[in-house]
C-alpha cells in the first residue's frame, strides 16, 4: 500500500492550479443555473450566471480580486472587444447621414444620465469627485447583455436594434469619457493643454490598433467566406491580438475593437454572416465576463447607507434614460411607445461599467474606494434587474420571438414551446 | 353568402400590386419593420396605397388605376424612392425577389391584424411559409362575362408570366433548382390552382353558392387561384408573377398582360375550352423548374416547342397592340430579355456563383431595387 502512494505521489505533475479548477466548477454551476433560469422561470440565461457569479462572490468567492489586473483584466477586457466589436459592426456610419436624429437622441440620453446622476448624488451628498467619475459610469448601458437577452428571446426588429445601437454609442462616450477621466486624475493633470497630450494618445492609439484590425480582416473578407469556421476563429484571434496589443500601448482595447468594428462596416459594407456571437468560443468568453462581474461586483461590503445611494443611482439613471430617448425621439422614425420600450431596454449595467469603475479604482486611491463602494453594487443589481427589465421591454414592443412562459407551463400548450433542438444560442 | 356583382370598368385598365421583403443591413435577413415603414409613409402623399401582408418583415404597394404601363411604372417608381428614403431613415433595405433566399420561415411574426391572425389560425405553418412575395397584376373589363372569358384566355399564358417573372431560386438558404420556387408554396394552400371552367357569370355564381354553403369558403379572398375574377374592382386579377428585382420588370410585365388583354378583346383569337386545362399543370410545373428553357405544350394544337419560342410569338403576335397601348417599350424590355434567356432567378444564381454568400446577393439585389437603371 505504501508504495503505491509512493508510485502515485511520483505520478503528480504541476497542475494549471486551484483557482483554474475553482473556475471551472463556478461556469460549470453558472452554466446549468443559466440554463434552468432560461427553461424554468423564462428570464434570459445571463440572470443564471449573474446569480451564481454574484453568490460565489458574497460566499468569499477569492478566484478575482478587485479592483481587476492581470488575467481577470485581460478576460474582461477580450470578452467586452468581442461584444464591442460585433455591436460596433451594427452601425453604419452612413446610417446618421440619412437620419441624424438618432445620434442626437444618443447624444441626449447620455449627456440626460451623466447630468441627472452626477447632480443627484451630489444632492444627496455626495463629493463632486465621486458623483462625477459614477455619472460617467452610470452612462454605459450594456450591448453585452442586450445581446444576450435578444438572443435569448430570439428578438429583432426596431427597438431592439435601436436599442443595440445607443447602448453601443453611450459605451462609446463612457469608455472614451472615462479612461480619459481616469488618466487625467491619476496624473492630476487638471490644465486643458496638459491634458490634451494624453486625450490624444489615448484616442489615436485605440483608432490605430481599431483601424489595423478592420484592415486585416477586410484584406481576410477578401478570400475567405464570413460564414466560415475559420473565419470566425481568425476574427477572435486578431481581436485576442489586438486588446493586448491595444492595452500594451497605453490605448484601450475595448474603444479600439469597437471602433475596428464600425470601420469594417464602413469600408466593407458586405453582410456579416458569421455565426452570431461567433460560436461557442465567444459565448463561453461572455459568459465567462457575466461571471467574473458579478463575482467582483459582490466583493464590496453592503451598508444600508451605500444601498439608498446605489438604488437612486439606479432610479435616476433609468429615468434620465428613458426621459433622454424620448426628448431625442422627435423625427427619429420610432413611435413613442417604441422609444419607451428602447429606453427601458438600455437599462443593464454590466462588464464595461466594471471596467471604468476599475480604471477610477485602480487610480484614485480613496476616492476610488468610495466609487467601488456605489457602483459595483450598482453594476452587480443592474445586470441581474437589467436583463429581466430588457426582457420585457423586448417583449412588450412585441420583438420577442420566443413565447415568455416557462417551458414547465407551457406544457399543455405545444404551440409555445420550442421543438426539439430549437433552443439556439447562435 | 352570395357573391357580390361585377362592377364594369375601364376595359385594359390597369393596376399592379408588389409584395416587398424588407431586410436589416447587418446580416441582410428579413427584418420586421412593415409597422415602421407604414407609419412613416402615412406622412407623405403617395399615388395607390401601401398596406401591410402577412408576415411583418413583407409589404405591398399598389397603384391606383393606371391606363398604361408608363403610368404603373411612374406610379411604382415614386412609391419605390418614397420607400428606400424611409429604409434609409430606419436602417434597413427594401429587396425584390419572389422569396427571401434564406429567411427561416419558423423566425417570422404575423402581422397584427385580424384577417391575418385568422388565417394564421385556420392554416398553421403554412401562414408563416407564406413568407413569398408576388406580384399581382389586375386588368379591367367591361362586363362580366367578358372577364369570364378573358381570365380563362389568360390561363393558356400563365406558364409565359410565370418565366418572365420568375425570381425565387432559393428557398431556405438552398438552391431549389426551381426558377419559381414561390409557387410551391401557394400549391399547399387548399383552394389554390386554377379557376373552375365557367365562361357565364351566372354559373361561376352557382358554383360560388356551392362553395360557401360548404362553409369552406367565406368571400373570394378565400381562393388562392392563379387567376380570379376580382367583381368589386370590375377585374380579374393575375397572381403567378413573382415579385420582379426592379419596379421597372413590374411595368414591363403589366405591360404584356394589357396587350395581351388587347389582343384578346380586339381579335378574339381563340376561345377557351375546358380541354385547355389538360395541359395547364404541366405547363405551369415547366415554368416553374425550367423558366425560360421550359418546354410548352399548346393547349389547341398540343404542339411542343421551347417556352422562349411561344413567348416571342405571342410578342410578335401582340406587337400592334402593345404599341396602341403604349407598351412597346415594356415588350421591348422583356424580349430581350427572352432572346438572352435572362430572367431574374438567372441573375441572382449568376451573383450567387460569384458571391458564394446569399446575404451578399440579397445585399445587391437591394442595390438593384434602389437604382433606377432597369432591368438587365
Amino acid at each position: 500500500m505504501g508504495n503505491l502512494v509512493t508510485i502515485w505521489a511520483e505520478w503528480l505533475r504541476p497542475s494549471a492550479g486551484l483557482v483554474t479548477v475553482q473556475w471551472s466548477l463556478l461556469l460549470a454551476v453558472a452554466t446549468i443555473a443559466g440554463y434552468l433560469v432560461q427553461r424554468y422561470i423564462g428570464l434570459p440565461k445571463v440572470v443564471g450566471y449573474s446569480l451564481v457569479g454574484g453568490l460565489a462572490g458574497f460566499a468569499g468567492f477569492t478566484g478575482a480580486v478587485w479592483p481587476l489586473s492581470g488575467t481577470g483584466l485581460f478576460v474582461l477586457e477580450l470578452a467586452i472587444a468581442v461584444v464591442l466589436f460585433e455591436a460596433g459592426g451594427r452601425i453604419p456610419l452612413r446610417w446618421f447621414r440619412h437620419n441624424p436624429m438618432v445620434l442626437a437622441q444618443s447624444i441626449a440620453e447620455s449627456t440626460l444620465t451623466y447630468v441627472a446622476v452626477n447632480l443627484g448624488l451630489q444632492w444627496l451628498g455626495m463629493p463632486a469627485a465621486v458623483a462625477h467619475p459614477l455619472a460617467l459610469v452610470a452612462v454605459a448601458a450594456s450591448p453585452a447583455v442586450l445581446m444576450r437577452v435578444a438572443m435569448d428571446v430570439r428578438a429583432s426588429g426596431p427597438v431592439t436594434d435601436r436599442a443595440m445601437v445607443l447602448a453601443t454609442l453611450s459605451t462609446l462616450y463612457a469608455l472614451s469619457l472615462g479612461t480619459v477621466q481616469a488618466e487625467l486624475e491619476q496624473r492630476q493633470q487638471l490644465h486643458l493643454l496638459d491634458s490634451l497630450q494624453p486625450v490624444a494618445l489615448l484616442v489615436g492609439l485605440s483608432i490605430i490598433v481599431g483601424a489595423a484590425l478592420a484592415f486585416s480582416l477586410r484584406l481576410a473578407l477578401k478570400v475567405m467566406s464570413p460564414a466560415s469556421e475559420n473565419t470566425s476563429i481568425l476574427l477572435l484571434a486578431l481581436i485576442a491580438a489586438a486588446t493586448g496589443i491595444a492595452s500594451h500601448l497605453g490605448g484601450s482595447a475595448p474603444i479600439a475593437a469597437l471602433l475596428g468594428g464600425m470601420l469594417l462596416k464602413q469600408f466593407s459594407p458586405r453582410p456579416w454572416a458569421w455565426p452570431r456571437q461567433m460560436g461557442t468560443a465567444a459565448s463561453l468568453l461572455t459568459m465567462m465576463m457575466f461571471v467574473l462581474v458579478s463575482v467582483v461586483a459582490a466583493q464590496v461590503d453592503w451598508t444600508m447607507q451605500v444601498a439608498g445611494l446605489v438604488l437612486a443611482l439606479v432610479a435616476l439613471r433609468g429615468l434620465a434614460k428613458v426621459i433622454g430617448v424620448a426628448l431625442g425621439n422627435i423625427g427619429s422614425g420610432a413611435s413613442w411607445r417604441q422609444a419607451l420600450w428602447v429606453g427601458c431596454a438600455m437599462s443593464p449595467m454590466s462588464s464595461i461599467a466594471l471596467l471604468i469603475a476599475s480604471q477610477f479604482a485602480l487610480m484614485q486611491g480613496s476616492t476610488g474606494r468610495m466609487i467601488a463602494q456605489t457602483a459595483l453594487p450598482a453594476i452587480l443589481l443592474m445586470e441581474l434587474l437589467g436583463a429581466v427589465i430588457a426582457t420585457v421591454a423586448l417583449h412588450r414592443a412585441g420583438e420577442a420571438s420566443q413565447p415568455w412562459l416557462p417551458q414547465w407551463r407551457g406544457r399543455d400548450n405545444t404551440a409555445a414551446l420550442p421543438s426539439e433542438g430549437e433552443e439556439r444560442d447562435a | 353568402m352570395t357573391l357580390e356583382p361585377f362592377t364594369p370598368s375601364r376595359a385594359l385598365s390597369l393596376g399592379v400590386e408588389l409584395e416587398l421583403q424588407l431586410v436589416n443591413t447587418h446580416d441582410y435577413d428579413l427584418a420586421p419593420y412593415a409597422e415602421d415603414m407604414l407609419r412613416m409613409l402615412e406622412k407623405q402623399p403617395l399615388p395607390g396605397s401601401v398596406v401591410p401582408e402577412m408576415t411583418s418583415s413583407m409589404i405591398e404597394i399598389s397603384t391606383g388605376i393606371c391606363q398604361s404601363a408608363a403610368e404603373v411604372l411612374g406610379e411604382l417608381s415614386t412609391i419605390r424612392d418614397a420607400m428606400v428614403r424611409v429604409a434609409d431613415k430606419l436602417n434597413i433595405a427594401v429587396v425584390g425577389g419572389g422569396t427571401h433566399p434564406f429567411q427561416q420561415w419558423h423566425e417570422r411574426r404575423i402581422y397584427d391584424k385580424p384577417r391575418f391572425k385568422e388565417l394564421s389560425e385556420r392554416y398553421g405553418y403554412l401562414s408563416k411559409q407564406f413568407t413569398i412575395f408576388g406580384q399581382h397584376v389586375h386588368i379591367g373589363c367591361p362586363d362580366a362575362n367578358a372577364a369570364l372569358l378573358m381570365l380563362h384566355r389568360m390561363s393558356r399564358y400563365i406558364p409565359h408570366f410565370i418565366a418572365l417573372s420568375a425570381s425565387s431560386p432559393y428557398v431556405q438558404g438552398q438552391d431549389t433548382q426551381f426558377d419559381s420556387a414561390r409557387l410551391n408554396s401557394v400549391f399547399a394552400f387548399p383552394l389554390s390552382g386554377r379557376a373552375p371552367f365557367a365562361l357565364d357569370w351566372g354559373d361561376f355564381e352557382i358554383f360560388y353558392g356551392k362553395m360557401t354553403r360548404t362553409g369552406v369558403v367565406k368571400s373570394m379572398k378565400d381562393f388562392y387561384w392563379d387567376i380570379r375574377p376580382k367583381p368589386e374592382y370590375g377585374t380579374i386579377e393575375i397572381r403567378v408573377f413573382d415579385t420582379p428585382l426592379t419596379v421597372e420588370r413590374a411595368a414591363a410585365l403589366a405591360g404584356y398582360v394589357q396587350s395581351l388583354a388587347a389582343w384578346f378583346l380586339m381579335d378574339q383569337p381563340f376561345m377557351p375550352e375546358e380541354d385547355d386545362y389538360l395541359v395547364y399543370t404541366t405547363n405551369r410545373f415547366q415554368a416553374c423548374r425550367f423558366g425560360l428553357d421550359a418546354t410548352y405544350v399548346d393547349p389547341g394544337t398540343g404542339q411542343h416547342m421551347p417556352l422562349r419560342d411561344h413567348i416571342l410569338l405571342t410578342m410578335h403576335q401582340i406587337q400592334r397592340h402593345a404599341e396602341a397601348q403604349g407598351a412597346a417599350n415594356a415588350l421591348h424590355l422583356l424580349r430581350d430579355s427572352v432572346s438572352s434567356g435572362e430572367n431574374d432567378a438567372r441573375w441572382l444564381r449568376n451573383r450567387q456563383r460569384k458571391e458564394q454568400l446569399l446575404a451578399e446577393v440579397t445585399r445587391q439585389a437591394a442595390g438593384r431595387f434602389r437604382s433606377a437603371t432597369g432591368p438587365r
